[in-house]
């Protein structure tokens, strides 16, 4: 399978010389859905954000089919869309402005776009809503116009953190087999999340974080043996990293 | 547990200092020196009017119209916090000596207005009622006195669980108001007293039953006391800067054509530029006044080539302005992360402050050219602007993009 990300012994943080993150090293492939998973402040979205090339690196590499973002910005952020924890809207946009632009940004075609909004709207029950703006959105529905605008570009990448806080059981379904069609097409995900129970069902390997390290990572399968933790479910397992007993 | 008193005095002297601060900065901006000639100009000509309006003029009738809305208006300062939904109402009991501090400032502030309208409206009384300071005295203390019962039970009122029923009630505000300032006006002040006791049987009997129905309604009395927080803010910001200004969404459509462009990558920054210059309240507030301030300086000033620096100072006061838009969205993590290349971006924000310039050229060019009858120099307003966007443009681009980064 075919490298998407590659992410090369990557340190960095917010203030020089104190890094949140420590020489982390994974990759997400073609056709699989990969889990991050750790506790409040384990440096997940620190993680993400280096990765969104947000963020400078101390040192080490984040690569999109093989390339820096600073050796090519414009073609690395054209490779994945991105569904941030907390929505973000333009106030001053409808709906179907926001598809629109996103679409634009991205440099879709028109027609691609009139014939890939239709069934995602519909899908998601946002259909009678493309002329509200974000004022009038609960969270859930503001979380629902990320998820449109990510899903629209059917990018090789997926990043996206904690998508499920706020979204109603019907829209963390459709949410998650659209997830699952894009996989099989040839797509990656990083996806970061609490929900592990979700992640267990959905996701093919997952990166275990703990203070800003990766301390164990693999399928369900790989975690269970380097934890010595035989059958035990990805909570379990979790619950063991967490409180420290594996470095 | 929260001593809610305390409370209420420290929230109140941020408010003041912070309506300090704010009056200090608005001192300071050249505005407040066009107020006060406004003002200035504003009281001869008001005495002018007053010897131009006729005897039958009906100065009762409008009194009366002005004092029933001024005293039905009932606003109360009750600086709560969003916080305070989750942290204040487990000390719901204890929060009516919190609200009925809010109540004594408000009636303060109200008693006082309420001075500062009518002697606003005094030389009408005087000219049309009746003249002398036991007149000023008498009035002056009846209507404090309504704008206090009025604040009183329009506390009341707000317990009332729905907009509606609310509304009702101060429609029947507004029709006793309207009778007792009627009956002020006419000095009927035997029927003053029979208004009287009809207010202290509202007050008693009808407002005074809600405190034993309902409790208080948090959210409406945060929503109001956010609406008149941001009405204040709304009115520092014609002098000043408010940062926390939250902007105002105004959909507009009539204006979408003018932000309407071709589905192509390079047209979206524009696009999305262009309409939320049409739609946020400030942005094209600000075009429309400096447009109009153009007209009329062009209008004062006498016709000539010196015209144009004027407009062009407006092109710069308008850039200038207009630059906080290419900064409104440098936290928004979606916006960063658009595969569009720095200069792209740079000249999507450029090309939509040209388009505006050019029209604002084209708006003072035709008024100048209707009003002077010289074309040439009309023409080369709009030209101007292209000229100005093309050389100053880049460089105050520059400027800003190594100053905010």
């Amino acid at each position: 399978m075919k490298l998407i990300l590659e992410v090369t012994d990557l340190t960095g943080g917010y203030l020089p010389n104190q890094p949140v993150i420590h020489h982390l090293d994974f990759t997400v492939k073609e056709n699989e859905i990969v889990g991050l998973i750790g506790l409040n402040g384990a440096g997940k979205s620190t993680t993400i954000k280096h990765v969104l090339g947000l963020m400078e690196p101390m040192s080490g590499t984040s690569k999109i089919d093989g390339q820096t973002f600073r050796e090519e910005p414009e073609n690395y952020r054209s490779q994945f869309t991105y569904i941030p924890e907390m929505p973000i809207l333009y106030e001053e946009l409808t709906l179907w402005e926001h598809l629109e632009l996103t679409a634009m940004a991205y440099g879709l075609e028109e027609q691609t776009f009139l014939t890939r909004v239709r069934p995602l709207l519909e899908e998601f029950r946002m259909d009678n809503k493309i002329k509200w703006f974000p004022s009038q959105f609960s969270k859930g529905m503001k979380q629902k116009v990320m998820i449109l605008c990510a899903l629209l570009v059917e990018p090789k990448l997926y990043i996206v953190d904690e998508p499920f806080v706020g979204l109603d059981p019907l829209g963390i379904q459709s949410f998650l087999e659209y997830m699952v069609k894009f996989r099989n097409n040839g797509a990656g995900v990083l996806m970061s999340t609490h929900i592990l129970s979700t992640a267990e069902r959905y996701c093919d390997r997952f990166l275990i974080m703990h203070e800003g390290r990766l301390v164990l990572s693999g399928t369900l399968e790989e975690l269970r043996v380097r934890s010595g933790l035989e059958n035990a479910t990805l909570d379990e397992i979790y619950l063991y990293v967490a409180r420290g007993k594996v470095t | 547990m929260i001593d809610v008193k305390k409370l209420w005095t420290k929230r109140r002297n941020a408010h003041v200092t912070q309506t300090l601060k704010y009056f200090s900065l608005m001192a300071n901006s050249g505005l407040i020196v066009s107020l006060i000639l406004l003002i200035v100009i504003g009281s001869v000509y008001y005495a002018k009017l007053l010897q131009a309006l006729p005897e039958n003029f009906p100065a009762v009738f409008i009194l009366t119209i002005v004092f029933s809305f001024w005293l039905t208006k009932s606003p109360i300062r009750t600086l709560l916090k969003e916080g305070d939904l989750v942290f204040l109402l487990p000390v719901e009991s204890g929060m009516k000596q919190y609200f009925s501090k809010a109540i004594s400032s408000a009636t303060a502030t109200g008693a006082f207005l309420t001075l500062f309208i009518f002697t606003l409206l005094w030389p009408i009384v005087q000219f049309f009622i009746h003249d002398g300071w036991k007149m000023y005295v008498t009035f002056g203390f009846f209507l404090i006195a309504a704008k206090v019962f009025n604040i009183y039970v329009s506390w009341e009122e707000r317990r009332l669980p729905y907009k509606s029923h609310q509304t009702n009630y101060k429609i029947m505000r507004f029709i006793v108001n309207f009778v007792y300032a009627y009956l002020l006006f006419n000095e009927a002040y035997i029927f003053l007293i029979a208004i009287f006791a009809i207010m202290y049987v509202l007050k008693n009997f009808v407002f005074g039953v809600f405190k034993k129905q309902h409790g208080y309604q948090w959210e409406m009395l945060l929503a109001e006391e956010q609406s008149l927080k941001m009405k204040g803010y709304r009115f520092v910001n014609y002098f000043t800067d408010v940062p926390a200004l939250k902007q105002t969404v105004h959909k507009r459509p009539w204006l979408n054509s003018l932000a309407s462009f071709s589905f192509k990558k390079k047209n979206a920054l524009s696009a999305l530029y262009m309409k939320t210059f049409v739609r946020s309240g400030d942005y094209l507030g600000l075009y429309v006044r400096l447009i109009l301030i153009g007209f009329l300086f062009i209008y004062l000033i006498p016709a000539g080539w010196w015209q144009l620096i004027v407009v062009f100072l407006f092109f710069q006061m308008f850039a200038l302005q207009l630059f906080t838009l290419y900064t409104q969205y440098r936290w928004n993590v979606v916006f960063m992360i658009y595969p569009i290349k720095q200069d792209t971006r740079v000249k999507a924000f450029q090309n939509w402050l040209r388009y505006l310039l050019i029209i604002q050229g084209g708006f003072y060019g035709l008024f100048y050219g209707l009003l002077s009858g010289d074309w040439m120099i009309a023409i080369l307003m709009p030209v101007g602007a292209i000229l100005y966007s093309i050389l100053r443009l880049p460089s105050m681009t520059k400027k800003h993009i190594t100053l905010t980064s």
